[in-house]
Protein backbone atom coordinates (compact mmCIF):
# COMPACT_ATOMS: atom_id res chain seq x y z
CA UNK A 1 0.00 0.00 0.00
CA UNK A 2 2.67 2.48 1.01
CA UNK A 3 4.76 1.81 -2.03
CA UNK A 4 1.71 2.39 -4.18
CA UNK A 5 0.87 5.61 -2.37
CA UNK A 6 4.40 6.79 -3.00
CA UNK A 7 4.01 6.11 -6.71
CA UNK A 8 0.84 8.18 -6.70
CA UNK A 9 2.31 10.97 -4.59
CA UNK A 10 5.05 11.60 -7.13
CA UNK A 11 2.46 12.08 -9.85
CA UNK A 12 0.14 14.42 -7.96
CA UNK A 13 1.85 17.67 -9.07
CA UNK A 14 1.46 16.51 -12.68
CA UNK A 15 -2.16 15.65 -12.20
CA UNK A 16 -2.78 19.02 -10.61
CA UNK A 17 -1.10 20.76 -13.51
CA UNK A 18 -3.16 18.85 -16.03
CA UNK A 19 -6.36 19.54 -14.09
CA UNK A 20 -5.46 23.22 -13.87
CA UNK A 21 -4.90 23.45 -17.61
CA UNK A 22 -8.36 21.96 -18.13
CA UNK A 23 -10.38 23.83 -15.48
CA UNK A 24 -8.26 27.02 -15.26
CA UNK A 25 -9.26 27.30 -11.62
CA UNK A 26 -7.05 26.00 -8.78
CA UNK A 27 -9.79 24.82 -6.44
CA UNK A 28 -11.81 23.15 -9.18
CA UNK A 29 -8.59 21.57 -10.37
CA UNK A 30 -7.89 20.08 -6.95
CA UNK A 31 -11.45 18.76 -6.72
CA UNK A 32 -10.93 17.10 -10.04
CA UNK A 33 -7.64 15.55 -8.91
CA UNK A 34 -9.31 14.31 -5.75
CA UNK A 35 -12.14 12.70 -7.71
CA UNK A 36 -9.59 11.18 -10.05
CA UNK A 37 -7.54 9.68 -7.22
CA UNK A 38 -10.67 8.31 -5.54
CA UNK A 39 -11.65 6.62 -8.74
CA UNK A 40 -8.15 5.33 -9.37
CA UNK A 41 -7.87 3.84 -5.88
CA UNK A 42 -11.25 2.17 -6.06
CA UNK A 43 -10.63 0.80 -9.56
CA UNK A 44 -7.02 -0.12 -8.91
CA UNK A 45 -7.53 -3.76 -9.87
CA UNK A 46 -8.86 -2.87 -13.31
CA UNK A 47 -5.56 -1.31 -14.21
CA UNK A 48 -3.34 -3.07 -16.70
CA UNK A 49 -0.27 -3.80 -14.58
CA UNK A 50 2.14 -3.27 -17.47
CA UNK A 51 0.51 0.02 -18.47
CA UNK A 52 1.92 3.44 -17.65
CA UNK A 53 0.43 4.70 -14.38
CA UNK A 54 0.65 8.35 -15.41
CA UNK A 55 -1.20 7.78 -18.69
CA UNK A 56 -3.87 5.79 -16.88
CA UNK A 57 -4.44 8.58 -14.33
CA UNK A 58 -4.52 11.21 -17.07
CA UNK A 59 -7.20 9.27 -18.84
CA UNK A 60 -9.35 8.97 -15.70
CA UNK A 61 -8.98 12.64 -14.94
CA UNK A 62 -9.72 13.70 -18.51
CA UNK A 63 -12.88 11.62 -18.66
CA UNK A 64 -14.10 12.98 -15.33
CA UNK A 65 -13.49 16.51 -16.50
CA UNK A 66 -15.51 15.94 -19.66
CA UNK A 67 -18.37 14.42 -17.65
CA UNK A 68 -18.40 17.24 -15.12
CA UNK A 69 -18.20 19.80 -17.87
CA UNK A 70 -21.18 18.28 -19.64
CA UNK A 71 -23.14 18.23 -16.39
CA UNK A 72 -22.37 21.82 -15.55
CA UNK A 73 -23.37 22.94 -19.04
CA UNK A 74 -26.71 21.21 -18.60
CA UNK A 75 -27.03 22.81 -15.18
CA UNK A 76 -26.27 26.25 -16.56
CA UNK A 77 -28.98 25.84 -19.18
CA UNK A 78 -31.47 24.87 -16.52
CA UNK A 79 -30.57 27.93 -14.46
CA UNK A 80 -31.02 30.11 -17.46
CA UNK A 81 -34.46 28.63 -17.88
CA UNK A 82 -35.37 29.38 -14.28
CA UNK A 83 -33.93 32.83 -13.95
CA UNK A 84 -33.98 34.02 -17.53
CA UNK A 85 -30.31 34.82 -17.62
CA UNK A 86 -27.05 33.13 -18.30
CA UNK A 87 -24.66 32.68 -15.40
CA UNK A 88 -22.38 30.27 -17.11
CA UNK A 89 -19.87 32.88 -18.20
CA UNK A 90 -17.01 32.67 -15.73
CA UNK A 91 -15.50 35.88 -14.50
CA UNK A 92 -12.10 37.06 -15.61
CA UNK A 93 -10.43 36.20 -12.34
CA UNK A 94 -11.22 32.54 -12.84
CA UNK A 95 -8.73 32.37 -15.61
CA UNK A 96 -5.46 31.78 -13.81
CA UNK A 97 -3.67 30.90 -16.98
CA UNK A 98 -4.48 34.27 -18.46
CA UNK A 99 -1.98 35.83 -16.08
CA UNK A 100 0.92 33.82 -17.43
CA UNK A 101 2.28 33.78 -20.93
CA UNK A 102 -0.22 31.17 -21.97
CA UNK A 103 -3.01 33.20 -23.48
CA UNK A 104 -2.79 31.39 -26.78
CA UNK A 105 -2.80 27.98 -25.14
CA UNK A 106 -5.78 29.03 -23.07
CA UNK A 107 -7.83 29.69 -26.19
CA UNK A 108 -7.42 26.21 -27.63
CA UNK A 109 -10.18 23.65 -27.28
CA UNK A 110 -10.15 21.29 -24.31
CA UNK A 111 -8.89 18.42 -26.38
CA UNK A 112 -6.17 20.48 -28.01
CA UNK A 113 -4.91 21.63 -24.61
CA UNK A 114 -4.90 18.05 -23.35
CA UNK A 115 -3.10 16.82 -26.47
CA UNK A 116 -0.35 19.42 -26.30
CA UNK A 117 0.16 18.86 -22.60
CA UNK A 118 0.36 15.10 -22.99
CA UNK A 119 2.65 15.09 -26.01
CA UNK A 120 4.71 18.27 -25.83
CA UNK A 121 4.99 18.71 -22.08
CA UNK A 122 4.59 15.26 -20.54
CA UNK A 123 6.19 13.44 -23.46
CA UNK A 124 3.60 10.66 -23.78
CA UNK A 125 3.87 8.58 -26.94
CA UNK A 126 1.28 8.86 -29.72
CA UNK A 127 0.21 5.32 -28.85
CA UNK A 128 -0.46 6.24 -25.21
CA UNK A 129 -2.48 9.27 -26.25
CA UNK A 130 -4.39 7.13 -28.76
CA UNK A 131 -5.26 4.74 -25.94
CA UNK A 132 -6.49 7.57 -23.71
CA UNK A 133 -8.69 9.09 -26.40
CA UNK A 134 -9.63 5.71 -27.82
CA UNK A 135 -8.80 6.70 -31.40
CA UNK A 136 -6.18 5.42 -33.91
CA UNK A 137 -2.67 6.94 -33.73
CA UNK A 138 -3.22 8.50 -37.16
CA UNK A 139 -6.07 10.51 -35.70
CA UNK A 140 -3.89 11.60 -32.79
CA UNK A 141 -1.29 12.85 -35.27
CA UNK A 142 -3.72 14.84 -37.37
CA UNK A 143 -5.36 16.38 -34.30
CA UNK A 144 -1.98 17.23 -32.86
CA UNK A 145 -0.99 18.83 -36.12
CA UNK A 146 -4.15 20.94 -36.04
CA UNK A 147 -3.54 21.88 -32.39
CA UNK A 148 0.00 23.06 -33.14
CA UNK A 149 -1.19 25.09 -36.09
CA UNK A 150 -3.93 26.66 -33.99
CA UNK A 151 -1.45 27.50 -31.24
CA UNK A 152 0.90 29.04 -33.80
CA UNK A 153 -1.83 31.19 -35.31
CA UNK A 154 -3.08 32.33 -31.92
CA UNK A 155 0.45 33.17 -30.79
CA UNK A 156 0.97 35.28 -33.90
CA UNK A 157 -2.41 36.95 -33.44
CA UNK A 158 -1.46 37.84 -29.91
CA UNK A 159 1.50 39.90 -30.97
CA UNK A 160 -0.50 41.99 -33.41
CA UNK A 161 -3.73 42.49 -31.44
CA UNK A 162 -3.41 41.68 -27.76
CA UNK A 163 -6.41 43.80 -26.80
CA UNK A 164 -8.87 41.53 -28.51
CA UNK A 165 -8.29 38.55 -26.30
CA UNK A 166 -11.51 36.97 -25.19
CA UNK A 167 -11.72 35.89 -21.56
CA UNK A 168 -13.53 32.64 -21.19
CA UNK B 1 10.48 4.40 -43.12
CA UNK B 2 8.79 7.68 -44.00
CA UNK B 3 8.62 8.95 -47.58
CA UNK B 4 10.12 12.23 -48.80
CA UNK B 5 9.14 15.02 -48.70
CA UNK B 6 7.94 14.48 -45.12
CA UNK B 7 4.24 15.12 -44.46
CA UNK B 8 3.10 17.51 -41.73
CA UNK B 9 2.41 14.51 -39.52
CA UNK B 10 5.98 13.33 -40.04
CA UNK B 11 7.27 16.76 -39.07
CA UNK B 12 5.27 16.71 -35.85
CA UNK B 13 6.49 13.21 -35.08
CA UNK B 14 10.00 14.57 -35.72
CA UNK B 15 9.46 17.37 -33.19
CA UNK B 16 8.10 14.89 -30.67
CA UNK B 17 11.00 12.48 -31.30
CA UNK B 18 8.59 9.72 -32.18
CA UNK B 19 10.35 8.75 -35.43
CA UNK B 20 12.89 6.00 -35.70
CA UNK B 21 16.51 7.19 -35.56
CA UNK B 22 16.94 6.65 -39.28
CA UNK B 23 13.82 8.71 -40.07
CA UNK B 24 14.88 11.38 -37.61
CA UNK B 25 18.18 11.74 -39.50
CA UNK B 26 16.38 11.75 -42.83
CA UNK B 27 14.25 14.70 -41.73
CA UNK B 28 17.37 16.47 -40.39
CA UNK B 29 18.92 16.27 -43.83
CA UNK B 30 15.73 17.35 -45.53
CA UNK B 31 15.35 20.38 -43.28
CA UNK B 32 18.95 21.41 -43.87
CA UNK B 33 18.08 21.78 -47.55
CA UNK B 34 14.65 23.35 -47.17
CA UNK B 35 14.99 26.50 -45.08
CA UNK B 36 11.31 27.54 -45.35
CA UNK B 37 10.09 24.19 -43.97
CA UNK B 38 12.85 24.34 -41.35
CA UNK B 39 11.55 27.75 -40.22
CA UNK B 40 8.05 26.32 -39.81
CA UNK B 41 9.37 23.42 -37.77
CA UNK B 42 11.46 25.77 -35.65
CA UNK B 43 8.41 27.90 -34.84
CA UNK B 44 6.54 24.81 -33.67
CA UNK B 45 9.54 23.78 -31.61
CA UNK B 46 9.68 27.20 -30.02
CA UNK B 47 5.97 27.07 -29.18
CA UNK B 48 6.55 23.69 -27.59
CA UNK B 49 9.47 24.98 -25.58
CA UNK B 50 7.55 28.02 -24.43
CA UNK B 51 4.63 25.85 -23.37
CA UNK B 52 6.93 23.58 -21.38
CA UNK B 53 8.45 26.54 -19.56
CA UNK B 54 5.12 28.17 -18.82
CA UNK B 55 3.45 24.97 -17.64
CA UNK B 56 6.55 24.04 -15.68
CA UNK B 57 5.65 26.69 -13.13
CA UNK B 58 2.39 24.92 -12.40
CA UNK B 59 4.26 22.00 -10.88
CA UNK B 60 5.36 24.20 -8.01
CA UNK B 61 2.02 24.54 -6.22
CA UNK B 62 2.02 24.18 -2.43
CA UNK B 63 0.94 20.67 -1.42
CA UNK B 64 -2.74 20.06 -0.72
CA UNK B 65 -3.11 17.55 2.15
CA UNK B 66 -6.62 16.61 0.95
CA UNK B 67 -5.03 15.04 -2.10
CA UNK B 68 -2.74 12.70 -0.23
CA UNK B 69 -3.44 9.08 -1.22
CA UNK B 70 -3.57 7.98 2.44
CA UNK B 71 -6.27 10.58 3.19
CA UNK B 72 -8.26 9.57 0.13
CA UNK B 73 -7.99 5.89 1.00
CA UNK B 74 -9.33 6.67 4.47
CA UNK B 75 -12.28 8.53 3.01
CA UNK B 76 -13.10 5.69 0.63
CA UNK B 77 -13.08 3.22 3.51
CA UNK B 78 -15.59 5.32 5.47
CA UNK B 79 -17.82 5.51 2.47
CA UNK B 80 -17.81 1.78 1.78
CA UNK B 81 -18.56 1.07 5.43
CA UNK B 82 -21.65 3.24 5.19
CA UNK B 83 -22.60 1.38 2.03
CA UNK B 84 -22.11 -2.00 3.71
CA UNK B 85 -24.30 -0.93 6.59
CA UNK B 86 -27.20 -0.11 4.29
CA UNK B 87 -26.58 -3.33 2.35
CA UNK B 88 -26.91 -5.27 5.61
CA UNK B 89 -30.28 -3.67 6.35
CA UNK B 90 -31.40 -4.55 2.85
CA UNK B 91 -30.36 -8.16 3.33
CA UNK B 92 -32.28 -8.29 6.59
CA UNK B 93 -35.31 -6.81 4.86
CA UNK B 94 -35.20 -9.37 2.08
CA UNK B 95 -34.77 -12.32 4.44
CA UNK B 96 -37.79 -11.22 6.48
CA UNK B 97 -39.64 -11.85 3.24
CA UNK B 98 -43.02 -10.90 1.91
CA UNK B 99 -44.61 -7.53 1.81
CA UNK B 100 -42.98 -6.48 5.05
CA UNK B 101 -39.57 -7.04 3.51
CA UNK B 102 -40.47 -5.09 0.44
CA UNK B 103 -41.74 -2.24 2.52
CA UNK B 104 -38.58 -2.30 4.61
CA UNK B 105 -36.56 -2.15 1.44
CA UNK B 106 -38.32 0.99 0.44
CA UNK B 107 -37.62 2.47 3.84
CA UNK B 108 -33.97 1.60 3.40
CA UNK B 109 -33.83 3.31 0.06
CA UNK B 110 -35.33 6.41 1.55
CA UNK B 111 -33.02 6.43 4.50
CA UNK B 112 -29.85 5.77 2.51
CA UNK B 113 -30.45 9.23 1.22
CA UNK B 114 -29.68 10.59 4.68
CA UNK B 115 -31.92 13.49 5.68
CA UNK B 116 -31.15 16.62 3.74
CA UNK B 117 -28.01 15.14 2.19
CA UNK B 118 -28.71 17.42 -0.74
CA UNK B 119 -28.53 20.45 1.55
CA UNK B 120 -25.03 19.45 2.65
CA UNK B 121 -24.04 18.69 -0.90
CA UNK B 122 -25.23 22.11 -1.99
CA UNK B 123 -23.32 23.76 0.83
CA UNK B 124 -20.11 22.00 -0.18
CA UNK B 125 -20.54 22.89 -3.82
CA UNK B 126 -21.58 26.47 -3.55
CA UNK B 127 -20.63 27.88 -0.17
CA UNK B 128 -17.32 26.11 0.32
CA UNK B 129 -16.01 25.62 -3.16
CA UNK B 130 -17.78 28.45 -4.93
CA UNK B 131 -17.95 26.46 -8.14
CA UNK B 132 -20.74 28.49 -9.66
CA UNK B 133 -21.64 32.13 -9.10
CA UNK B 134 -24.76 33.01 -7.13
CA UNK B 135 -28.11 33.59 -8.85
CA UNK B 136 -28.91 36.42 -6.54
CA UNK B 137 -26.75 38.63 -4.35
CA UNK B 138 -27.76 41.19 -1.80
CA UNK B 139 -26.76 42.68 1.49
CA UNK B 140 -30.27 42.90 2.75
CA UNK B 141 -32.70 40.46 4.27
CA UNK B 142 -35.91 41.85 2.75
CA UNK B 143 -34.86 41.64 -0.84
CA UNK B 144 -33.59 38.11 -0.25
CA UNK B 145 -36.98 37.17 1.12
CA UNK B 146 -38.65 38.72 -1.95
CA UNK B 147 -36.36 36.73 -4.18
CA UNK B 148 -37.29 33.47 -2.42
CA UNK B 149 -40.99 34.31 -2.50
CA UNK B 150 -40.78 34.64 -6.26
CA UNK B 151 -40.05 30.93 -6.54
CA UNK B 152 -41.73 29.39 -3.51
CA UNK B 153 -45.27 29.95 -2.27
CA UNK B 154 -45.79 30.02 1.48
CA UNK B 155 -42.15 29.55 2.35
CA UNK B 156 -41.01 30.14 5.95
CA UNK B 157 -39.58 33.53 6.72
CA UNK B 158 -35.81 33.48 6.45
CA UNK B 159 -34.39 33.00 9.93
CA UNK B 160 -32.96 36.15 11.44
CA UNK B 161 -29.44 35.25 12.44
CA UNK B 162 -28.13 38.76 12.90
CA UNK B 163 -27.85 38.02 16.64
CA UNK B 164 -25.01 35.67 15.82
CA UNK B 165 -23.61 38.13 13.29
CA UNK B 166 -24.82 36.36 10.15
CA UNK B 167 -26.54 38.11 7.24
CA UNK B 168 -27.94 36.60 4.02
CA UNK B 169 -25.61 37.44 1.14
CA UNK B 170 -26.41 35.21 -1.81
CA UNK B 171 -29.02 32.83 -3.11
CA UNK B 172 -28.97 29.98 -5.54
CA UNK B 173 -31.67 27.90 -7.20
CA UNK B 174 -31.16 24.16 -7.44
CA UNK B 175 -33.02 21.18 -8.73
CA UNK B 176 -33.79 18.07 -6.71
CA UNK B 177 -35.79 14.98 -7.49
CA UNK B 178 -38.67 16.55 -5.61
CA UNK B 179 -38.62 19.81 -7.52
CA UNK B 180 -36.96 23.20 -7.36
CA UNK B 181 -34.95 23.97 -4.25
CA UNK B 182 -33.06 27.02 -3.07
CA UNK B 183 -30.13 27.77 -0.87
CA UNK B 184 -29.42 31.07 0.84
CA UNK B 185 -25.90 31.63 2.09
CA UNK B 186 -25.40 33.69 5.23
CA UNK B 187 -22.07 35.20 6.03
CA UNK B 188 -20.60 36.84 9.10
CA UNK B 189 -18.01 39.65 9.08
CA UNK B 190 -15.28 37.03 9.53
CA UNK B 191 -16.28 35.38 6.23
CA UNK B 192 -17.77 32.27 7.87
CA UNK B 193 -20.63 30.83 5.86
CA UNK B 194 -23.75 28.92 6.79
CA UNK B 195 -26.68 28.05 4.60
CA UNK B 196 -30.44 27.92 4.72
CA UNK B 197 -31.87 25.31 2.40
CA UNK B 198 -35.42 24.72 1.30
CA UNK B 199 -37.03 22.12 -0.91
CA UNK B 200 -40.45 20.57 -1.50
CA UNK B 201 -41.11 17.20 0.16
CA UNK B 202 -42.09 15.60 -3.16
CA UNK B 203 -45.21 13.67 -4.16
CA UNK B 204 -44.73 11.22 -1.28
CA UNK B 205 -44.96 14.13 1.09
CA UNK B 206 -41.86 12.93 2.82
CA UNK B 207 -41.73 15.32 5.75
CA UNK B 208 -39.03 15.26 8.37
CA UNK B 209 -39.17 15.22 12.14
CA UNK B 210 -37.04 17.94 13.67
CA UNK B 211 -33.52 16.64 13.88
CA UNK B 212 -29.88 17.20 13.29
CA UNK B 213 -27.17 15.22 11.64
CA UNK B 214 -23.44 15.50 11.32
CA UNK B 215 -21.58 14.58 8.17
CA UNK B 216 -17.83 15.15 8.21
CA UNK B 217 -17.15 18.77 9.01
CA UNK B 218 -20.77 19.87 8.58
CA UNK B 219 -23.79 19.83 10.81
CA UNK B 220 -27.32 20.00 9.40
CA UNK B 221 -30.32 21.05 11.46
CA UNK B 222 -33.47 20.05 9.65
CA UNK B 223 -37.20 20.34 10.06
CA UNK B 224 -40.37 20.59 8.00
CA UNK B 225 -42.80 23.45 7.72
CA UNK B 226 -46.08 23.57 5.78
CA UNK B 227 -45.24 22.35 2.31
CA UNK B 228 -41.46 22.38 2.54
CA UNK B 229 -38.46 20.70 4.11
CA UNK B 230 -35.81 22.97 5.55
CA UNK B 231 -32.22 22.61 6.62
CA UNK B 232 -29.62 24.86 8.09
CA UNK B 233 -26.08 23.74 7.31
CA UNK B 234 -23.37 24.91 9.68
CA UNK B 235 -19.67 23.99 9.82
CA UNK B 236 -19.41 22.02 13.07
CA UNK B 237 -16.26 23.80 14.20
CA UNK B 238 -17.89 27.21 13.95
CA UNK B 239 -17.55 29.08 17.28
CA UNK B 240 -21.08 30.46 16.91
CA UNK B 241 -22.61 27.04 16.13
CA UNK B 242 -24.20 26.62 19.56
CA UNK B 243 -25.70 30.08 19.51
CA UNK B 244 -27.07 29.54 16.01
CA UNK B 245 -28.81 26.33 16.96
CA UNK B 246 -30.55 28.15 19.77
CA UNK B 247 -31.66 30.89 17.42
CA UNK B 248 -33.44 28.39 15.18
CA UNK B 249 -36.49 28.04 17.35
CA UNK B 250 -39.29 28.02 14.88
Amino acid sequence: MNELDDQLRVLIPRLRRFALSLTRNPSNADDLVQACLERALSKWNDRRPEGDLRAWLFSILYRQFLDAHRRSRRYARMLEFFTGRDDSQPSAERSVIAQSSLQAFDQLTTEQRALLLWVSVEGLSYQQVADILDVPTGTVMSRLSRARQALRQLSEGEITRPALRRLK
Amino acid sequence: MISMPPSDNDLHAYIDRQLSEADQRLVDTYLANHPEIAAKVRAWQQDTQRLRTALGGMLQQPANPALDPATIRQRLKHRSRRYLASAAVLLLAVSMGGLGGWHAREMTLLSTAAPMADAMQAYRLFAQQGILPADYQTGDEHSMQDWLDRYFNQINRLPDLSGAGFKPVSGRLLSTEQGAAAMVVYQDPGGQKISFYVRPPGPRNFLLPRGSRRDGELQAEYWSGPGYNYAMVIPSDLPAAQKLRQTLDF
